[in-house]
């Protein structure tokens, strides 16, 4: 590489993209020390060559001149709006010295005071940095706001991080809220090109149920308008329909590979037998058998009698229950017509083809070409858990879930392992990106992760833990230290402005690692350069839908300025403040080395990235395919193989989720044993989704209106209106410029195209012109994720009128109690502060 | 013959707006200037409304009245079809532009070559490198990447565009996929009435 560099000439580099928090393949052109081009790798599968306007736009990011290229320190101790940090350059000896003795100080008093924000999701493995001494401390909400509740149900039901339907096969897609195939989520580009030839070239039938008429709408087949945050009702009128109005599921599958058969008391509990195996119905005996029991032939429905006890299986539990969700009364909530949720539920039920079959390479797969598919807008609600538990029940129901044109998991990255668990079942994952933090009252974390035994951290709570103390058990672990490394929190947190400046201000020290300023770092006393995606090293594959593999991102030109990589800086702060050895551990354990001792990390080392990106290759690749031949391929990506995406564990599916209902008394019995005085919602730890109703849907009246957000691919994760490019189209385009309403609202309520207007939950408010469209539904106003900038220090940026997330409440109510996702969708009311000039 | 032509497929487009960027970045286009670009549109009325998108760019056409219009013989045509402008030649009259029918030129005022950075007052060393192939105070148009097209590649907004929405090839050759295509959707020019025979058709 250095040769290269130093030759004025043109070259390639085989590099992969960090535009967003996936990681699709590039070829980045250099002509004379110049990024001139950047463009995708044919040869990655992931993303077949292409790219999506971000990718295409990274080089304005790397020579954005406002980039911090050098160490800087904060000369204005006063920090705030309006305040100038007064920046002035130093060593990176002096930077790394205060921050190694800044945190130190604090780390030793107490760890749980030091604040972590970081989300550099391509290098994952740093999120764990803070826990190499001690700290559970999440200050950010990033992935909690789409993945909270997403992430650990697929854990339970795939043991994967996410799912996807199956593009190759599937021909009657529901997508619910998401943008997977047309807009964003798990590489954007190869996927938009999966979905448009299954659409086009396969005549794939696609139907999209949003509030707003997405990209995805657009070019579905049908649009379904729906009330935002009542997916999940729309989703029970379907099973209904399936279960009590159709009689189609799939049967076969229900009984031999979930866990419907298996008997449940009357206290809900799955009855066992005396070695503790799960029993079921055996028709050929007449009797309660083990769930193993040779030769049974198991009933998926009934009621029995177990010795004394009256039980059902789990499925006729389920059925019972469902028969109220009629799809007249979800009609009722979510505003789509009953005969549209019937005519839904049998196009989809017909094209799943149940009981059919497929050869694939020989093998013989379940086939059901039908599959729901959504994300963030479909399960970012109060009952995060319930919402996602609908799609994998009615995927299962058709036995779709990873079923050949179903509905498939996706690996966070090379790791994969489905295990069994008790009773034959597939062993629940939902700590899909590192374990969980044990209980604890007082809590040991201030955005209380200790009450989540299977969630995500659930960063918004900080906002409501900081506001009252003692109430919630943190007044001694208040926050001294913060890192900001990669994250916006202050930007994409709940929180009033005050509310945060008061709280930055509260905080001793605060240290930034990133590549641009942001909102947050402007807080920062000491600011860290960072590299961008176009100078530094990684090796990854996130969230491949699609493909296996990994690729390297490697660096097609020197660094800039004094940049240097964020693992190298962690590294120095941590030699710094003699934790070097904990940094080691904490790696050695999330690269995996501590299952292959040959490989791991020297404790007293500085570990340059290369050195451990290079055995990492060699470990998961082989001793051949080391740093070196990554330099030269760029990646050994293929598409995946039949194997994992099909079937890739013969275990039951949990249809009757009982895990979840013993974490949930688990995390009771521990309330109780430690007295913590916190009124928690244990009912929502159930075996299956109901029909319980987000608070959301329950606000005072004066609130009239619902308030979602959205993106679309030019503003799809992390940083995007600082990159000229991107807002040179984004500011042009009205949809991203207003607040969206339907004509019909907008005369009902006085307003007029440019109108400037208040948008005002019981939280907060923010602000923006009236864009009037049609393609929202009429109770809805939809805010763009592109209004809402602050930021003063980026030049590109236009400020806004406030994020959206303002209007959430940072509340246990707006928080799913299972998995700690927060509520995306707002109640408000509207003031017109003044018309369109 | 060759004659370069490209099928826009608007059934497979999701408006993502990949090909403009892709535009951006090989062209160094200076700011306010698309070669191609993706507009959208809302059509119809809740609940029954959709949005399509439409990808633009230069229609190459066999019959241009960008050429016409020409008084200096800046604008050519090449012998694969290709409707090019010579800087050198140009004196940035507009004629072509305004002879235009789809509006696929835009004038670059030396004014806009040199202030208009992406950054104000910087330019990244990416524009000195690139706006040097620009000169201010002429029209300026998409090649289909005549340069790319000249090393055996496919235009940038092509090889980019995640939906496979564009198609590129020539269409003097029956069996091109682009030609094929065309057959096989009822490919049809934009604004054909105009008689200009645009090498760009749109696939519905």
């Amino acid at each position: 590489m250095t040769t290269k560099y130093a030759a004025k000439e043109t070259y390639t580099v085989k590099s992969t993209c960090k535009m967003c928090l996936h990681s699709c393949g590039t070829v980045v052109k250099v002509e004379d020390g110049v990024i001139t081009k950047i463009e995708g790798d044919p040869s990655n599968p992931a993303n077949y060559g292409k790219l999506c306007p971000k990718g295409n736009a990274g080089i304005m990011r790397h020579y954005d001149p406002q980039r911090v290229t050098t160490p800087l320190k904060r000369t204005n101790p006063k920090k705030g709006e309006g305040q100038d940090p007064g920046w002035v350059e130093i060593s990176w000896d002096e930077a790394l010295d205060t921050v190694a003795a800044e945190f130190k100080k604090v780390i030793e008093d107490d760890p749980r005071k030091f604040q972590p924000a970081i989300n550099d999701f391509q290098r994952l493995y740093n999120w764990a940095w803070p826990a190499s001494f001690g700290c559970g401390n999440f200050f950010s909400t990033v992935g909690t706001y789409c993945g909270g509740g997403y992430h650990p149900v697929n854990g339970i039901y795939h043991s994967t991080f996410a799912a996807v339907n199956d593009y190759k096969y599937c021909n009657y897609w529901i997508q619910v809220g998401g943008g997977d195939g047309f807009s964003s989520h798990l590489h954007v580009s190869g996927s938009v090109k999966r979905m448009a030839d299954a659409r086009v070239d396969r005549g794939m039938h696609v139907v999209a149920v949003e509030p707003r008429l997405s990209v995805a709408a657009a070019k579905a087949d049908e649009w379904i308008p729906i009330r935002p945050a009542s997916d999940r009702f729309f989703v029970l009128g379907l099973i209904h329909t399936l279960m009590h109005e159709l009689n189609q599921v799939d049967e076969e599958f229900l009984t031999n590979r979930t866990n419907g058969p298996y008997l449940i008391g009357p206290d809900g509990w799955i009855l066992r037998d005396a070695d503790g195996q799960a029993l079921m119905w055996d028709t050929v005996t007449d009797r309660a058998v083990a769930w193993n029991a040779a030769g049974a032939v198991p009933a998926l429905e009934g009621h029995f009698k177990v010795g004394d006890v009256e039980a059902r299986t789990g499925y006729t539990v389920m059925k019972e229950q469902y028969a109220e969700y009629t799809p007249e009364k979800m009609s009722d909530l979510t505003g789509i017509p009953a005969e549209t949720i019937r005519r839904i539920a049998k196009e989809f039920v017909e094209a799943a083809k149940i009981g059919s079959t497929i050869k694939i390479e020989g093998k013989t797969y379940r086939y059901r070409p039908a599959a729901i598919n959504y994300y963030r807008g479909g399960q970012a609600h109060s009952f995060s858990v319930q919402d996602n538990m609908a799609y994998k029940v009615l995927n299962i129901l058709i036995g779709a879930i990873d079923a050949v044109g179903g509905h498939l998991g996706v690996l966070l990255d090379l790791r994969q392992s489905w295990e069994e668990a008790a009773d034959g079942m597939l062993d629940p994952k939902p700590h899909q990106l590192g374990p969980g933090v044990p209980f604890s009252w007082p809590p040991n974390t201030t955005h209380l992760r200790d009450f989540f035994p299977i969630g995500v951290d659930p960063g918004q709570l900080n906002h409501m833990t900081f506001q009252d103390p003692e109430k919630w058990g943190v007044k001694d672990i208040m926050p001294e230290a913060m890192l900001i490394y990669h994250a916006n929190p202050l930007w994409n947190m709940p929180g009033t402005t005050e509310f945060f400046d008061k709280l930055m201000n509260s905080i001793g020290f605060i240290a930034a690692i990133d590549v641009v300023l942001n909102e947050s770092s402007m807080y920062a006393d000491i600011v860290l350069p960072d590299l961008t995606y176009l100078e530094s090293y990684n090796l990854l594959m996130i969230e491949p839908p699609s493909t296996y593999g990994i690729q390297l991102r490697q660096p097609a030109v020197p660094p800039t300025g004094k940049c240097r990589d964020a693992t190298e800086i962690l590294y120095e702060i941590s030699e710094r403040m003699g934790m070097l050895k904990n940094m080691n551990d904490i790696m050695n354990f999330v690269q995996g080395f501590v299952n292959a001792p040959e490989y791991m990390l020297e404790a007293d080392k500085k570990h340059p990235v290369t050195e451990i990106y290079d055995r990492f290759a060699r470990m998961t690749q082989g001793e051949d395919k080391g740093l070196e031949w990554f330099k030269e391929h760029g990646h050994n990506v293929v598409e995946r193989m039949p194997s994992i995406s099909y079937d890739p564990h013969p275990y039951r599916y949990p249809l009757y989720n009982e895990f979840i209902m013993k974490t949930g008394a688990d995390l009771k019995k521990n309330f109780e044993a430690t007295g913590c005085p916190i009124d928690w919602d244990f009912s929502q730890y159930v075996p299956f989704p109901d029909g319980r109703i987000p608070p959301v849907h329950k606000e005072a009246a004066e609130y009239d209106m619902y308030a979602i957000t959205f993106k679309d691919t030019t503003v799809n994760f992390s940083e995007n209106l600082s990159i000229p490019w991107i807002s040179d189209i984004v500011y042009r385009d009205p949809i991203h410029m207003g607040l969206l309403l339907n004509p019909k609202t907008a005369e009902k309520k006085g307003l007029k195209d440019g109108d400037l207007i208040e948008l005002r939950s019981r939280e907060d408010a923010i602000r923006g012109p009236v864009k009037i469209v049609e393609g929202v539904h009429p109770e809805t106003v939809a805010v763009s994720n592109a209004v809402g900038r602050w930021v003063e220090g980026h030049a590109i940026v236009k400020p806004g009128g406030g994020h959206f997330n303002r209007l959430l409440p940072s509340d246990l109510d707006y928080t799913c109690l299972v998995t700690g996702g927060l509520e995306s969708v707002a109640k408000v009311k509207i003031k017109k502060l003044s018309a369109a000039s | 013959m060759t004659r370069w032509g490209m099928a826009l497929d608007l059934k497979r487009c999701v408006g993502c707006q990949a090909c403009t960027l892709a535009c951006k970045q090989e062209n160094g286009t200076p700011k306010g200037v698309f070669f191609t670009k993706t507009v959208s549109e809302e059509v119809g009325h809740y609940p029954n409304v959709t949005r399509v998108y439409t990808p633009l760019i230069c229609n190459h056409c066999s019959d241009a009245p960008c050429l016409k219009a020409c008084p200096t013989g800046a604008t050519y045509q090449t012998d694969d079809g290709l409707i090019l402008v010579d800087d050198d030649k140009c004196m940035g009259c507009r004629a072509c532009y305004v002879a235009c029918p789809y509006k696929h030129r835009t004038y670059l005022s030396k004014e806009a070559l040199e202030k208009n950075t992406w950054f104000p007052g910087h330019k990244t060393p990416f524009e000195e490198r690139k706006l040097r192939e620009f000169q201010g105070g002429t029209v300026v148009k998409c090649s289909f990447c005549e340069h790319r097209l000249a090393e055996g590649k496919e235009p940038a907004c092509v090889i980019t565009c995640p939906a496979v929405a564009r198609i590129f090839g020539d269409l003097d050759d029956p069996d091109s996929h682009v030609r094929r295509e065309i057959a096989r959707r009822d490919g049809y020019q934009p604004l054909a009435e105009l008689g200009t025979d645009p090498s760009v058709f749109y696939l519905e």
